[in-house]
């Protein structure tokens, strides 16, 4: 992996919203222990912001009652956690085994020729982030896409093209 | 070739909400699991055979028995939904199709075990699986099938889901644990060993999606039922994911026992493009390929995969056909147990990393006859050296590929030393 | 003592102690089994794989030793060619990444990693690709500089501050070969036993800014000492060197282990007191302004004592016993009163349940055992009453103002013994200088009554004498160090098992008994 150890400072305090500050609550009672609400804390930090921010962590560290330097941990040890914004549409590419097999590599070709960016990249514009990620678990219907969150298989270059006409 | 054990319920329409379910069987189990003992609900488990389909193939019901008794600690259920070994993707289809049926497997597992908080962790990725999963959990706790007394029976059992966020060692089952306790997925070192100190510190069993999912079938149809399917080592059915270059590609439930050559032919349509067969990953991206005159005379199941010296796994086949370039799936494979290691032991840290280097300098005709015999050398110095099997996981099938075909590897090396090349031969 | 039980190691019996696990119990018979991440102080993590070894008939066959059990009958396999192939293997893929910067290395010459190579590898690299570049030379807080090439990834430090210090600064960040250890930015290593984290690393990743770079540690000379910062009197390796016309110097104060006071670590600021031995020191004899010789000084010394009716005496709570006695015996002597008075040293509030006390002093139990008196109003009242102070060595400033002291003094002369010119100093109608805590061997009395001994590191140009020698100079019945024992053995009983510099490494445990012996 990558050395994703670079925080971003919004310079700006965080907190759980109404909804998440809730969801918080609730999970609390189901752990024996507090740090085991290190994980679902930072997936509401990142549902709630898109990302994580420094400010975010120190106050789940707070929150939690552990070490910051925790929460730096599992932040980037968990390489779906986002340390800086991403673009509108976050599409990530598998590029293990049987994606590879059946042509990931022609969907990064494409998307490079089509918006430009490698992955790793955010177009200019913010309206997409490329990640390549590993094994998505889609592998009998490679190669798999996933767009916001939802799965697109058996991808080629021409249906990510009309894929990518539908996203905001 | 088909058995509709588990994937029974996987052709009706939402299946995954509690009415369709309950309309066909689900939770009719219970009333027969709680005129049941425990001890009798592990030895039914025990006679069945069932072995933990997360790869290691454990018998499910020795597991169970191995919890330590009257501790005074509470005992924890974990149920492995990482999936994420490559090649790998059938737990999905119960998380998406049948979560009842694993709702059910849960309850029937923590009776057996005595368990009232199970957790199930499920990787990060699985965002609309996850979905559905936490979907099914809030009906069956509406509708009492979950919570303080399981369909009005005097037994609590609480489920919560917990989501992984990207790392594939957190199907190992005690990174799993870590995990859900806050930290890195950084396995431990065993002993000891999770049944006697597990989830923070208490005696738990971690079990495989599949393996758990089985359990209703058994239960309500009996051991013997259930050994109907299979072989007499490996009994019950298996949820296989066919993918690479064959025609049809996908997840198929079989018995266990069947000739992979026949499997890969009859059900996914064989080799794709009327191309040959070059090698056959067996059971997901772990283990030791088979090149095809080895694939003859090998059936899906424990044994025989032992016995042509690759395993079982996870059932997930890939079939790679006559234009693979091994050294370039090498690299692919180095690369994703590479970007997996945890971080904490030496070899796999750091060897890994040089492997794929190694590896990367060949494909860029850089290398030299010695990078192919170091290559091939670190595999030895890597694995089960280490806490857990991650490095093994690489360097097992690397190995394999170094061994089997090795003139790939040779002809990306420009210039081989006449003092290598003696080593060589 | 602990049970004994029997293994093998290599074939050869040994006995070791039961109940450790197998690094300690075959490491305390001199069997090395090699390791970076485990420390006794810090448990066994399993990380560094260095540590494995064979079991003879064993299930698992091949064992991390730290996290195995020594137990009777067991056949561990050190030498044998696969074990030995680990240790090379691991030993390796530990330098692929590493910088080999020995030449430029703080931890050159007391790094594992030389060590280790020199004793498991000793082959040349194999590493013909590009190596993981990581962050160097970072500023990780209180003083502690952090080369993460260097690192072995062992955490250590992760779990000192984790386990022992309960503050967390660091974690490791990232996984694969992007491992590194870290801080949460803006919330640097912030604890007062920091620098115990360099001690604590096997290699060059951290390193101290207060030492690196001002000495190769194979220069050093070593001799065993007692920090004098508190009432704690942790262990500690005095490590010092005299280089060529220069004078005798200390480089640092290094934790020294026994179990029943300090464990492994010392605090931060006790590890940086020996700066004060080097600097500041009043090094020559003065009468007024005037420079004195010594013997001209102690005659000055003399005269004074002679001439006046009353005297009053007062002693550093930091002398030892020999010294403390000494002055007692001069006091009886001339008659003079005798005083401990020091609630200067004592900074209320400032003690952490840990290592650091209260009591800045290291020796305030020797006054208790010695029934000199500590009351303040009692020293006020013979000071006022007398026309002479003989003060060996006790810091007033830190017990009162500088105008307060003048007032005290106005009708007073005071001869001071002092290891360091400062204010006090300057206050005194003669100053003599003397030992500092590392130039001579005594013995002190701790917070929790454990009678330890230490002896002389440092030997400065100009030879600077301790109390207990200047208090025979001055005229004490005790002239020497022998005699000086002899005496204490009326306080301490239990000395008599003993003789001078031959107390238990550990120190001497008092009972309640021998160590409440105040007559005052």
């Amino acid at each position: 992996m990558s050395n994703r150890s670079q925080l971003i400072s919004t310079g700006k305090p965080f907190q759980f919203d109404r909804e998440r500050d809730a969801e918080f609550e609730r999970l609390s009672t189901r752990y024996p222990t507090r740090e085991s609400l290190i994980l679902p804390a930072l997936w509401l930090i990142q549902e709630q912001e898109g990302w994580i921010c420094q400010e975010a962590l120190a106050y789940a560290a707070d929150r939690i009652g552990t070490f910051a330097s925790k929460l730096y941990e599992a932040v980037t040890f968990y390489t779906m956690f986002h340390l800086h914004p991403m673009g509108r549409n976050h599409i990530c590419v598998c590029r293990t085994l049987s994606c590879w097999l059946l042509g990931k590599q022609e969907i990064v070709d494409f998307l490079k020729n089509e918006i430009g960016i490698t992955p790793g990249q955010i177009s200019e514009d913010g309206r997409f982030s490329l990640e390549e990620v590993e094994c998505l678990g889609h592998c009998g219907t490679a190669p798999v896409v996933q767009v916001n969150g939802e799965f697109h298989e058996n991808m080629d270059a021409g249906k990510l093209k009309e894929l990518l006409a539908t996203l905001p | 070739m088909e058995v509709k054990i588990l994937s029974a319920k996987f052709h009706i329409d939402n299946a995954n909400t509690l009415a369709v379910a309950i309309s066909h069987g689900a939770y009719s189990t219970l009333d027969k699991l709680f005129a049941m003992q425990p001890a009798e609900v592990i030895e039914e488990v025990k006679k069945s055979g069932l072995r933990g389909r997360g790869g290691a193939g454990f018998p499910a019901g020795m597991k169970w028995g191995f919890l330590p008794k009257n501790t005074g600690k509470p005992v924890y259920l974990a149920v492995n939904s990482d999936e994420s070994e490559p090649a790998t993707f059938k737990d999905r289809y119960i998380l998406v199709k049948d979560p009842h049926m694993l709702i059910e497997g849960i309850i029937i597992c923590s009776y057996a075990i005595d368990c009232h908080d199970a957790y199930i962790y499920i990787r990060g990725e699985y965002t609309t699986q996850v979905k559905i999963l936490q979907a099914a959990i809030d009906e069956a706790y509406a509708a009492g099938y979950l919570g303080a007394s399981i369909a009005g029976r005097d037994f609590k059992l609480d489920v919560t889901i917990h989501r992984g966020a990207g790392a594939y060692i957190c199907g190992e089952e005690t990174a799993l644990l870590e995990s859900i306790e806050g930290q890195k997925g950084q396995p431990r070192s065993k002993p000891p060993f999770p049944a006697v100190a597990g989830l923070y510190g208490c005696p738990t069993i971690i079990n495989n999606v599949q393996t758990i999912a089985s359990l209703p079938f058994i239960i309500t149809n009996g051991a013997d039922a259930y050994k109907a399917h299979g072989t007499e080592k490996s009994p019950g059915t298996h949820l296989f994911g066919i993918s690479g270059h064959v025609e049809k590609p996908g997840m198929y439930e079989l018995p266990l026992g069947l000739p992979i050559l026949e499997v890969i032919d009859k059900m996914a349509g064989g080799v794709w493009k009327g191309r040959k067969l070059k090698g056959i990953i067996p059971g997901g991206s772990s283990t030791p390929v088979l090149l095809p005159e080895e694939a003859k005379d090998v059936t899906l199941d424990y044994e025989s995969m032992a016995a042509h010296k690759t395993m079982f796994g996870s059932g997930g086949i890939v079939v790679l056909d006559e234009t693979v370039d091994i050294v370039q799936l090498v690299e692919n494979l180095i690369s994703f147990y590479h970007h997996e290691s945890c971080g904490q032991c030496t070899p796999c840290r750091e060897g890994l990393g040089w492997m794929l280097k190694i590896v990367q300098k060949i494909l860029r005709g850089e290398g030299v006859i010695e990078d192919v015999l170091l290559l091939r050398e670190l595999c030895d110095n890597i694995e089960m050296k280490t806490v857990c099997v991650l490095s093994a996981a690489c360097t097992m099938p690397v190995r394999s590929y170094l061994d089997k075909f090795r003139q790939e590897f040779l002809a990306y090396v420009p210039t081989a030393s006449p003092a290598a090349q003696e080593k060589q031969e | 003592m602990a049970d004994k039980i029997k293994l093998f190691v290599n074939g050869v019996e040994v006995e070791v102690e039961a109940g450790k696990n197998l690094i300690d119990a075959i490491g305390a018979v001199g069997i090395e089994i090699p390791h970076f991440c485990y420390h006794p102080a810090l448990g066994s993590d399993g990380n560094c794989r260095m540590c494995l070894v064979g079991i003879e008939d064993g299930r698992p066959p091949l064992v991390p030793a730290c996290k195995t059990p020594a137990q009777a009958g067991m056949k561990v396999l050190l030498d044998a060619a696969h074990i030995k192939k680990i240790q090379h293997d691991v030993m390796e893929l530990e330098l692929i990444n590493h910088p080999i910067d020995c030449p430029i290395c703080d931890q050159a010459g007391e790094c594992k990693l030389q060590d280790f190579y020199m004793s498991y590898d000793k082959q040349p690299s194999r590493m013909t690709v590009a190596q993981v570049k990581k962050g160097k030379k970072l500023d990780y807080g209180c003083g502690i500089v952090h080369d993460q090439e260097r690192c072995v990834l062992c955490a250590r430090c992760v779990r000192f501050c984790r386990q022992i210090t309960k503050t967390g600064e660091l974690g490791i960040v990232n996984r694969s070969d992007a491992a590194q250890v870290e801080f949460f930015p803006g919330r640097p290593i912030n604890n007062r036993y920091a620098q115990n984290i360099v001690d604590l690393c096997p290699v060059g990743a951290m390193t101290s800014a207060d030492f690196r770079f001002k000495q190769r540690v194979w220069f050093l000379k070593r001799a065993k000492g007692i920090c004098h910062g508190c009432a704690k009197g942790c262990n500690i390796t005095i490590e010092h060197n005299r280089e060529k016309y220069q004078e005798d110097r200390i480089y640092r104060f290094l934790p020294r282990l026994n179990p029943q006071v300090n464990g492994y670590f010392i605090c931060d600021k006790g590890r940086y007191s020996y700066h004060k031995e080097n600097e500041g020191r009043l090094t020559v004899a003065r009468q007024g302004s005037q420079v004195r010789n010594q013997a001209d000084a102690l005659a000055a010394c003399n005269q004074e004592i002679s001439r006046s009716p009353k005297i009053a005496m007062i002693l550093s709570p930091n002398c030892s016993l020999e010294e403390m006695v000494a002055v007692k015996s001069l006091a009886e002597k001339l008659g003079a009163t005798l005083s401990g008075f020091s609630d200067g040293y004592i900074s209320a509030g400032d003690g952490d349940g840990y290592l650091i006390q209260d009591d800045k002093s290291a020796n305030r139990a020797g006054l208790g055992i010695l029934g000199i008196n500590s009351n303040r109003a009692v020293f006020e009242k013979d000071l006022g009453e007398a026309q002479l102070l003989v003060n060996f060595n006790n810091d007033l400033t830190r017990s009162y103002t500088e105008p307060e002291l003048r007032a005290l003094l106005k009708d007073t002369k005071m001869i001071l013994a002092a290891s360091h010119d400062d204010g006090l100093a300057a206050m005194a109608a003669i100053a003599i200088p003397i030992a500092a805590a590392s130039e001579y061997s005594g013995s002190l009395v701790n917070c929790d009554n454990i009678l330890q001994s230490f002896t002389k590191a440092v030997s400065k140009n100009h030879d600077p004498v301790d109390i207990g020698t200047l208090a025979a100079q001055l005229g004490s019945p005790l002239q020497t160090r022998a005699e000086q024992f002899s005496e204490l053995r009326k306080y301490l009983s239990v000395l008599k098992n003993f003789e001078a510099d031959t107390l238990p490494a550990e120190g001497l445990k008092l009972t309640d008994n021998e160590a409440t012996h105040v007559t005052a």
